[in-house]
Formats: structure tokens, sequence, C-alpha cells
């Protein structure tokens, strides 16, 4: 990698920190919806913790997962902590299989938001509504967490595509571009 | 993915986990008091979210009006035959309230409701997101005085408890939640008992379960039922919806009813909580 000169070392600070801004922007945007009006809502904060975690550390990953879960905690009236417990551990899971296993394709990232997503609406439906044994609670399965799970599905290809845009302006690029790499060689030359 | 396990950066992340699951544990022993994080997130987003219910609701409306136009048509001409009999019926009582007014002179009547304590009225903020059970959180807490497991009323009739509360906002149960029970009686018999509590099926057409009923009941169609009190959980005699059905429990030992709330619990704006009562058991 090249030396980064003063000018450019704080670019990339202001760039990140305004990255960042932009990210809890987007979270507290979709918290405001979610505890909005009486429809089903898909739980947009499930594949924006996961969207964020693909592509930043894992301190950055787990911090946004436990506040995004904190934040799902509130809007859908769970235990304050349960969603946060969930989503920490995925944004990790999920932060260290796209540094290690897996490349930044937009399958794999819907791939994992539908696996993520159902896992979370799956647990939600066994400890809120099925271990109580209420009668016909199937139909809570079906009418309600199934819908949201798809909603929450469809809408994970729009999150994606913001954060994407997010990270494509504001995000440092690990490697160097064939321009960056030629001048580079040209500066070492002089 | 060995490194990985062995290094600071897994046990710090580790410990945040462990940090979590405390808070989590933490909150279970909280008995219905949100925790100070909670509380803080419910103060900050509160103006927030009062904004973006009122847009949201609006545009709700608006669909639901385009949607829904055949079904308001049908309902409007109801409604009309509706209002010519109550016009017939709104004579006949303007006589009965003028009797009424002449005897009320001669009888010393403690107004109703006297014991009651009520909180200021509360905005609805939002309903809790996805929830069959129409749960919905309103814009005051603890520092209106409420308390968990206070009942939220309507003028119309009951609505349900508060089960969470934080210094600003409350998360309030409705009749729908079959985690909710309340022994009822029928206002015009007062011998036909039964415990109102939610189930799956009525609550997606905004309804509860009149459930326990005897097989010998008296109770027909359109029979209002109350509160008895005897829980301590609730006050006496308080509307809380009239009977829509009647039918045989699955087991076949007792009958149940589906019950029509006093109000459209999917459509409320403002609720009024009952901080305290005569008979109220503080230990619920």
């Amino acid at each position: 990698m090249r030396i980064r000169t003063t000018r450019e070392q704080r670019i990339l600070y202001f760039k990140t920190t305004f990255r960042w801004v932009l990210y809890y922007f987007l979270i507290f945007f979709s918290f405001i919806i979610m505890t909005s009006g009486t429809w089903l809502k898909p739980i947009f904060l499930v594949p924006i913790a996961l969207a964020i975690a693909i592509d930043n550390n894992q301190y950055g990953s787990v911090f946004t997962g436990a506040m995004c879960g904190f934040l799902i905690d509130i809007s859908c009236g769970k235990l304050f902590g349960y969603n946060a417990v969930i989503l920490a551990f995925f944004c990790i899971v999920v932060s260290l299989l796209f540094e290690l296993y897996l490349r930044h394709k937009f399958i794999n990232f819907m791939i994992i938001s539908a696996a993520v997503s159902y896992i979370q609406c799956r647990l939600d439906y066994k400890f809120y509504y099925e271990i109580w044994n209420y009668e016909n609670v199937e139909r809570i399965f079906t009418r309600y967490t199934l819908r949201v799970w798809i909603y929450t599905v469809i809408s994970s290809v729009f999150i994606y595509l913001i954060i994407k845009l997010i990270n494509h302006f504001l995000m440092p690029r690990a490697h160097l571009t064939i321009e960056e790499a030629i001048t580079t060689k040209t500066q070492q030359n002089q | 993915m060995r490194e990985f396990l062995k290094s600071t950066r897994f046990k710090i992340l580790l410990a945040f986990l462990a940090f979590l699951v405390g808070i989590m544990i933490y909150a279970v022993t909280k008995g219905g008091y949100s925790v100070s994080g909670a509380s803080f997130i419910n103060t900050v987003t509160k103006p927030f979210r009062i904004v973006s219910n009122k847009i949201s609701m609006t545009i709700e409306h608006k669909l639901d009006l385009f949607s829904n136009s055949d079904d308001y048509y049908e309902e409007n001409k109801k409604l009309k035959e509706q209002i010519g009999q109550l016009n017939k019926q709104l004579t006949e009582y303007d006589a009965l309230k003028t009797e009424v007014e002449e005897l009320r002179k001669f009888v010393s009547i403690k107004e109703e409701h006297e014991d009651y304590e009520l909180s200021v009225p509360c905005d609805v903020l939002g309903y809790v997101a996805n929830d069959p059970f129409m749960s919905f959180t309103i814009d005051k807490g603890s520092a209106d005085g409420i308390k968990p497991n206070c009942p939220v009323v309507t003028a119309e009739g009951l609505i349900g408890i508060t089960i969470e509360v934080s210094e600003h906002v409350s998360t309030v149960r409705t009749i729908l939640s079959p985690d909710l029970s309340i022994a009822s009686v029928c206002s015009s018999s007062n011998a036909d008992y039964g415990i109102i509590e939610g189930s799956v099926l009525t609550a997606e057409n905004g309804n509860t379960k009149l459930i326990h009923l005897r097989l010998d009941n008296k109770l027909k169609v359109g029979d209002l039922m109350i509160t008895t009190g005897t829980s301590g959980l609730f006050p006496k005699d308080y509307s809380i919806g009239t009977i829509k059905s009647i039918d045989y429990d699955t087991s076949g030992l007792s009958m149940c009813a589906e019950v029509e709330p006093c109000i459209d619990i999917d459509r409320l704006t403002s609720v009024i909580v009952i901080t305290d009562f005569s008979g109220k058991k503080e230990d619920q």
C-alpha cells in the first residue's frame, strides 16, 4: 500500500466518519418507519446490520448489530437485549465469513440476509408465540412471521444497494487502482 | 479461522456478547420497567415517532379509502338506516332523560367512578411492529404516575393494561392478546360470568374471546360484557365489549363467545390510564 499524505489521511478520516454517520442515519430512519402505522412491515434493521457487517471490521459490525438489535427490541416490543444478542452474533459471523471465505457479491448477501432474517423471525415466533401454545398459533406463522420475512428479504435488495452506494463513495479502497499504481510508480521513479 | 479463535479480538467480541446477554437478563429482572438504555432511546426518538406515525396513519387512511371504497359504500347505506332508527330512539331517550333527571333530584348518587385516579390523556405513539394482538405505545410513563399493570381505557370501554413502563413511554397489551385474562359478567343479567381472553383467530378480526361460559348461560348477541373487578387488576363494572357470536368450546364442556370491543383497537389515537381505583391490588 502506498503511504498516505496528511491531506489524504484527513480525507480518509472525514470519509470514514461521514460513512458511519450515514449508516446510523439509515438505521434511525428505518427504526422510525418500523414504529409507525399499523401495517406489517419488514424488519429493515436486520439487512442493514448485515450489509454494514460485510464491509466493515468485527468491532464496528458487532456494535452496529447490537444497536440494531436494541432498536428492533423497542420497535417490536421484545425483551430488551434479545435481538441485540442475536444480531451481534450474526454480524460477527457474517463479517468473518466475508473476510475469510465469501466474495462481496450481491447473491451472497441475499442468501445470508434471507437466512439470518428467517432465523430471527423463526426464533421470534418460537419464543413469543409457539412456546406459549396459543390456540391456532400456526396462523401467526403463516399470516405474520412468513410475510414479515418475505418483506424483509425484498427490502434487503434496496438496503444492499443503498449501503453499496455509501461504501462506493466513502469506503477506503483496499487495493490500488491501475491509475493509482501507475501514478505511484511514476512518483517512485522520480 | 483458528488464528481468529485464539486472538484477543475474539475474546473481546466474546466478552461483548456476554455483556449483551447480561443486559437481557437484567431487563428480565426489571419487572415491567424499561432498562435505562431503552428508556433513553424511547425518550430521544419520541418526537420523531410522533411525526412519523401521524404521516403513516394519514397515508394508511387514504389508501384504505381507495382500496375499501365498496365496503364503505355498503357500510354507509347500513349506517344511514341505523341513523334513522337512532333518531327515533333519541326522541324517546330525550323524554326518558327528562324523567330521569327529575328522579335524580331525589336520589343521592355518587358521581360515577369517583374512586378512579386517572392519568392525563395519553396519545398513542404507535403500534408495536408486526404484533398480531395490536399492542401499542403511549406517550406517558412513570414520570406521569403510570406503573406496570394499570388498566388502559377510553370513555367507550376497556382497552388493555400497561406492561412495560419507561420514564416517558409505556407499552400497552390489549384485550386482543391471549396473555391478558379479564373476569367479566353480562351487564344486563349480571349472572353470566366468563373470562375475556384474546385468541389468534378472533384477533384477526379485531375481536376478543369470552371463554369458560356455563352451558346454561342466557347470553345473546349484542349483550354488553363488563368487568367484575374481582381480580383487583381492573375496576368493577367497566365496559369491555358486546357479544358478537356464541358457540360451544372445542371441548364441548363449556361455551365461548366472540366479543367485539367497545372501541376499534387498531384505530386508537388517545387513551387514559387508570392509575388507581378502589379495590386495586398492588402486587399484581
